[in-house]
């Protein structure tokens, strides 16, 4: 459903990308993974066509709209029809001026909606995310960082989109609340059949949440592999130490806990 | 509470915010009061004065302070405090209405400069710098002068020399706020160039508009009194505290109260507006403020 060939990505000279493929199938979720300045963020920015990055190929079919497909570069304006980006710092990505349900309503920016519909559409979506409709005429100020996070994934929820992208999602929570998030993220996802593409460091996380996993190191792919494989008998040697390193923390304990999660969120 | 205790423990928003609703909620209600007493003194002035500000009266000319006189009479006979009371409308109100439109010119300047690429950018920055070469007073005194003496031309004046500040400050302000996460979202959601400037970045801006344009305000009096003291500005016979400066100056060793109650009057005006401009910064920028992090 998605597809990427060999994306680059040179800023002043500088490689931050370079021949990155990947493909993603409907309803799955990727995970990135990677240290800081591997080119994760990076990779989000040209996937959205933030950042000018050249690629053999960047094909996206969306179960319902027309394709896009683009050869060579981005064509026309930043935003890649049919997905949502919900971001690290949620406080930030909503406007400090602008109550919640209009942030959210604003995902549904150019649809003809008449306002009765937007209004419950609003409603829907933080029922969805677990919020109570009130909400809505909330500013970010007077909001968690969890319920913030919450919001970002109502208002990438309402436009109904096929792919959601996630830059660390979950990194600037509590991890009480990283859990919940979570839950909730996997919940939508069983709902309404979206995919996803994680960006994260936490191999805990991704151990629990990913199908497919891909590594980054200085730009490049590291490894590119089911998550089974992957956590069981990794590429390289990089990632066998990115693995330990992880349980030597005690991260990769989180995967049996987030497995019952899941369990509980499919139930 | 009971919802959001439920789904989100621990996890509790930050409440700062409360004590800056009640500093900003104090600040409203002080400036009300302040606003208030002064509509008061300045209408029950109009109403109650029985004397005009333009007819001369040579019989009682330069007399001191009396009971009828507050703040005695000048060289024609007029009572000062009522031309104080007039001057204070074309002081305080023309400088409202210049720093207004210098205003709204450097704001529509500033933000096509931040938003519209480099191009516009350069150019647009590269005539506000030109602007910004000659000192603002002598700017101002040369167009007036060129144009000749007369109150409009003192406001064109003032309003060419006084947009840069804020197209400097809306630029600045809109490069950075062009690239915040919120509005790379609206950007990402598909919204148009002036929705996003119009819901994204002017709201955004607003708060730091509003303490420039105060400062603007007192300096836009300061400037207006100082070119009518020259003869550029508000002509005689119409009361303007600078002009009322200028006719009492011949006086100043008979007749001090000619000059020195319109001074005062310039001197509390700029400060009330400044000391409003810093209170406002304070709650805007301060520690508590609306944009700290």
């Amino acid at each position: 459903m998605l597809n990427v060939k060999d994306l680059q990505l040179h800023l002043d000279g500088a490689v931050i990308l370079d021949k990155l493929s990947f493909r993603l199938e409907s309803g799955k979720t990727l995970c990135v993974i990677g240290e800081s300045g591997s080119g994760k963020t990076s990779l989000l920015r040209s996937l959205q066509g933030l950042a000018p990055a050249r690629f053999e190929e960047l094909c996206f079919e969306p179960r319902s709209g027309s394709p896009v497909r683009y050869r060579a570069g981005w064509k026309g304006r930043p935003g890649l029809p049919g997905s949502r980006w919900v971001m690290q710092d949620p406080i930030a990505a909503l406007s400090p001026r602008q109550k919640l349900g209009v942030s959210i309503a604003e995902s549904l920016h150019g649809r003809n909606i008449a306002r009765q519909d937007m209004n419950k559409a609003v409603v829907d979506a933080l029922q969805d995310v677990d919020l109570p409709a009130h909400f809505a005429s909330r500013r970010p100020s007077e909001v968690s960082m969890g319920q913030a996070q919450r919001a970002c994934l109502a208002r990438a929820l309402i436009a109904r989109p096929d792919l959601i992208f996630f830059d660390e999602p979950l990194s600037a929570l509590d991890a009480i609340v990283q859990k919940q998030v979570a839950l909730t993220m996997s919940r939508i996802q069983r709902r309404y059949g979206i995919s996803y593409v994680i960006v994260t460091h936490d191999l805990g996380f991704a151990a629990a949440y990913a199908d497919w996993v891909l590594v980054l190191r200085r730009g490049r792919v590291e490894a590119s592999q089911a998550a089974s494989n992957f956590f069981n008998a990794p590429d390289s040697a990089y990632c066998k130490e990115l693995i330990e390193a992880a349980e030597a923390l005690g991260e990769l304990d989180t995967r049996t806990s987030a497995d019952v999660g899941r369990a509980e969120a499919t139930a | 509470m009971s919802i959001a205790a439920e789904n989100l423990a621990g996890d509790q928003p930050d409440l700062r915010s409360k004590g800056h609703v009640a500093d900003v909620s104090r600040f409203v209600r002080n400036l009300a009061a302040g606003l208030l007493v002064l509509g008061i003194v300045v209408t029950g002035g109009f109403l109650f004065t029985p004397y005009d500000p333009i007819t001369p009266d040579f019989l009682d000319r330069l007399a001191g302070p009396s009971a009828e006189h507050w703040f005695g009479t000048d060289q024609l006979g007029r009572d000062v405090a009522t031309r104080i009371l007039y001057g204070g409308l074309w002081s305080i109100g023309l400088a409202l209405l210049i720093t207004t439109f210098g205003a709204l010119v450097g704001v529509i300047v500033g933000l096509a400069a931040g938003h519209f690429g480099r191009l516009a950018d350069m150019s647009l920055m590269r005539v506000t710098d030109s602007f910004f070469a000659f000192p603002e007073l002598i700017a101002a005194v040369t167009i007036a002068g060129v144009l000749g003496p007369s109150t409009t031309n003192m406001v064109l004046a003032l309003i060419l020399v006084s947009w840069m500040k804020f197209a400097r400050l809306v630029r600045s302000l809109a490069i950075s706020l062009a690239h915040r996460d919120f509005v790379v979202q609206a950007r990402l959601n598909g919204l148009p160039s002036w929705l996003i400037l119009w819901r994204h970045i002017l709201p955004n801006i607003g708060p730091s508009l509003l303490v420039l344009w105060t400062n603007a305000w007192s300096r836009s009096i300061l400037s207006i009194s100082g070119l009518s003291f020259l003869g550029f500005g508000v002509q005689p016979p119409h009361a303007e505290w600078g002009a009322m400066l200028l006719d009492g100056k011949s006086y100043m060793q008979t007749a001090p109260h000619v000059m020195i109650f319109p001074g005062l009057a310039i001197l509390l005006a700029v400060l009330s507006i400044n000391l409003i401009g810093d209170r406002l910064r304070d709650l805007i920028a301060g520690p508590n403020g609306l944009f700290s992090d």
